[in-house]
């Protein structure tokens, strides 16, 4: 007998599938082996790769908080043949899931500071644990602010929390849209824009970003000249993965392997890569 | 001490290992020369400079399945692919076995590939020395040897009559037939090579990395990919799945970064979509990266892709522009 083969996945149950947008599920996945589920803990900016077999792998953020394989959560946008697949999981319906794979958010070392979240779209979705773990030790952080925008209020990913968020002690949401509707009260504007008009504090602050590229180019820029300084800027690379071991050389960005090194960086270490991401 | 077979006893010997187990050695297809197991002594070709794909197919196949979903219940049973025989690999050049040493940096790196770890430890390596060099040859440039030892468990090297066998590995020598007896013969010399100049290179690619002569270089690419397919140690990988009559198969098969869409994300971003970016990668991978992770570059001067690429790009020259690009700044 060889050794364990890493490429394959957990066996894992659909337990739950929620619509939260038009393209966006929140699927809650249960691992089948009850000791590959107690073993299976991660922290906010893990992924993991999931399968809908026949159809293909691709990777993840968890979006829940690790309870020992428990409520394990995935929020997924349907774009491509594996997300259409996904979607298409009826309850009860097996899956696989490989992982926790990367690194994460350092939360520990931001106790003390203001924390700025930025998120974008389905960017949203490593922030989401992100968030909750703060919210969870409220304590442990100061001011807590969250910017979130999306192209239309229907595709504000986790507006179910939004209330949940708001009421937080010392939290503030400021939400926005690239385009509104009759009902939509908050702002309309470009996330960047949103940035420096509410201008966060660099003092003692953290700001973790995460959303389309484009979002994120001119969010560091505003971030930067709102006085903020490479290593208080935190956000999660996307790039396309196969194997998630360090091996299949996809996610290679300068001398760095997303799945292996990152996906979080400061951009600090970013601006050190030898190509941009 | 080393041995000496003669050309029947070495026939003698391959006929007697290829009972045993699979025993993949060079073998002339419609006028190429690949290594492909053999069932009789008499397929085996030994004329030949090298084989025109290197021997990692050995390893890291074409396609491979890496497990099968099984059942049709919509619970999938997944069933991992498994070796299931010892191997040879006879007669594979110095070059071609520290292109396998290169590979095993990545493959057997914790997590290990379980597959390609399993076709390692269950393969011996027979390599044979190079008499004679190929005009794209450069091993020596690049840390081998047309006589070099270092990565096969025996080395044979052809002499008038027959070969000397030198048993580098314990493993090797479990290998050996009964009676074999000491060389009277001496080592030849090995050929002499072109010397191509590799020093600074790892420096270089790093100081010039935004240097236009990468788009430049790019210009005439046509991004087939063949540097990467006969390249011994490119080891890009895709893994997509196959339905196989209901029982789909998840199938890991060769990739290169010069492929469009290698980098594509999911909504159609890419980071590295220009030519220039691409090939950066490929020379960037082979002479920087590579290097840094694991103390060599990913080129065991074997000139398979200066042979194969059709418009001309040699690297060779790269890694002489590019040191040359430093000279011209330092000055």
């Amino acid at each position: 007998m060889g050794l364990e083969n890493p490429f394959v996945p957990y066996l894992a149950t659909l337990k739950s599938a929620v619509d939260l947008t038009p393209d966006v599920k929140l699927l809650g996945v249960e691992l089948e082996n009850s000791a590959e589920k107690a073993s299976f803990d991660y922290k906010p900016g893990q992924f993991a790769l999931l399968s809908a077999f026949g159809e293909g792998e691709a990777p993840f953020g968890i979006v829940s908080l690790s309870r020992h394989g428990d409520g394990l959560e995935f929020a997924v946008r349907r774009i491509g043949t594996v997300t259409n697949a996904l979607h298409e999981l009826e309850l009860g319906d097996v899956l696989g899931v490989r992982g926790p794979f990367g690194n994460y958010f350092p939360l520990e070392d931001y106790v003390g500071k203001n924390m700025v979240i930025i998120g974008g779209g389905i960017g949203m979705a490593p922030l989401r644990p992100v968030i909750n773990q703060i919210l969870e030790q409220r304590d442990n952080y100061q001011d807590l602010l969250i910017i979130n925008g999306a192209r239309t209020p229907q595709d504000l990913v986790f507006a179910p929390e939004f209330k949940t968020w708001m009421e937080a002690p010392r939290t503030k949401l400021e939400l926005t849209v690239d385009r509104g509707d009759e009902h939509w009260g908050e702002r309309v504007a470009l996330v960047p824009d949103v940035v420096k008009e509410v201008a966060p504090s660099p003092d003692n602050a953290i700001a973790i970003t995460c959303g389309p590229p484009i979002m994120i180019h001119y969010t560091l820029i505003v971030l930067k000249e709102l006085g903020f300084k490479d290593n208080q800027i935190v956000t999660t690379l996307e790039a396309k993965m196969k194997c998630g071991l360090g091996k299949c050389a996809r996610c290679n960005v300068g001398d760095k392997y997303v799945c292996q090194d990152g996906p979080v960086f400061t951009l600090e270490q970013i601006s050190q890569f030898l190509e941009q991401p | 001490m080393n041995l000496f077979i003669s050309r029947d006893e070495l026939i003698r010997w391959l006929d007697q290992l290829l009972r045993e187990r699979i025993l993949a050695a060079p073998v002339q297809v419609q006028g190429l020369t690949l290594f492909q197991p053999i069932s009789k002594v008499e397929e085996v070709t030994l004329d030949f400079g090298n084989t025109t794909l290197s021997p990692k197919e050995w390893f890291l196949p074409p396609t491979e399945t890496l497990f099968s979903m099984q059942g049709n219940d919509g619970h999938p049973q997944l069933v991992p692919s498994t070796i299931e025989k010892d191997a040879v690999i006879f007669g594979l050049r110095p070059c071609d076995a520290k292109g396998i040493a290169l590979m095993d940096g990545p493959f057997l790196r914790e997590p290990g590939d379980a597959l390609y770890q399993e076709r390692r430890a269950r393969t011996s390596l027979i390599g044979l020395s190079c008499r004679q060099v190929q005009p794209e040859c450069f091993c020596t440039s690049v840390g081998s040897a047309p006589n070099d030892s270092s990565h096969v468990d025996i080395l044979l090297t052809e002499i008038e009559n027959g070969y000397i066998v030198q048993v580098i590995t314990e493993k090797g020598k479990a290998l050996l037939p009964e009676g074999l007896t000491e060389s009277k013969e001496e080592l030849p010399a090995p050929p002499e090579l072109q010397a191509v100049p590799t020093k600074e290179v790892t420096q270089a690619v790093r100081e010039f990395f935004d240097n236009p002569y990468w788009e430049q270089l790019a210009d005439r690419c046509l991004h087939c990919n063949i540097c990467a397919y006969v390249c011994p140690t490119c080891y890009c990988f895709d893994v997509r799945d196959y339905p196989n009559k209901g029982n789909p198969e998840r199938v890991r098969s060769w990739d290169s970064c010069q492929s469009t869409g290698f980098t594509r994300i999911a909504g159609g971003y890419d980071p590295r979509a220009a030519k220039g970016a691409r090939l950066r990668q490929r020379f960037s991978h082979k002479l920087l990266y590579f290097p840094e992770e694991f103390q060599d570059i990913a080129c065991v001067g074997c000139g398979r892709c200066v042979k194969s690429c059709p418009v001309n790009i040699d690297i060779r020259e790269v890694m002489s522009d590019l040191q040359q690009l430093e000279a011209k700044s330092g000055s």
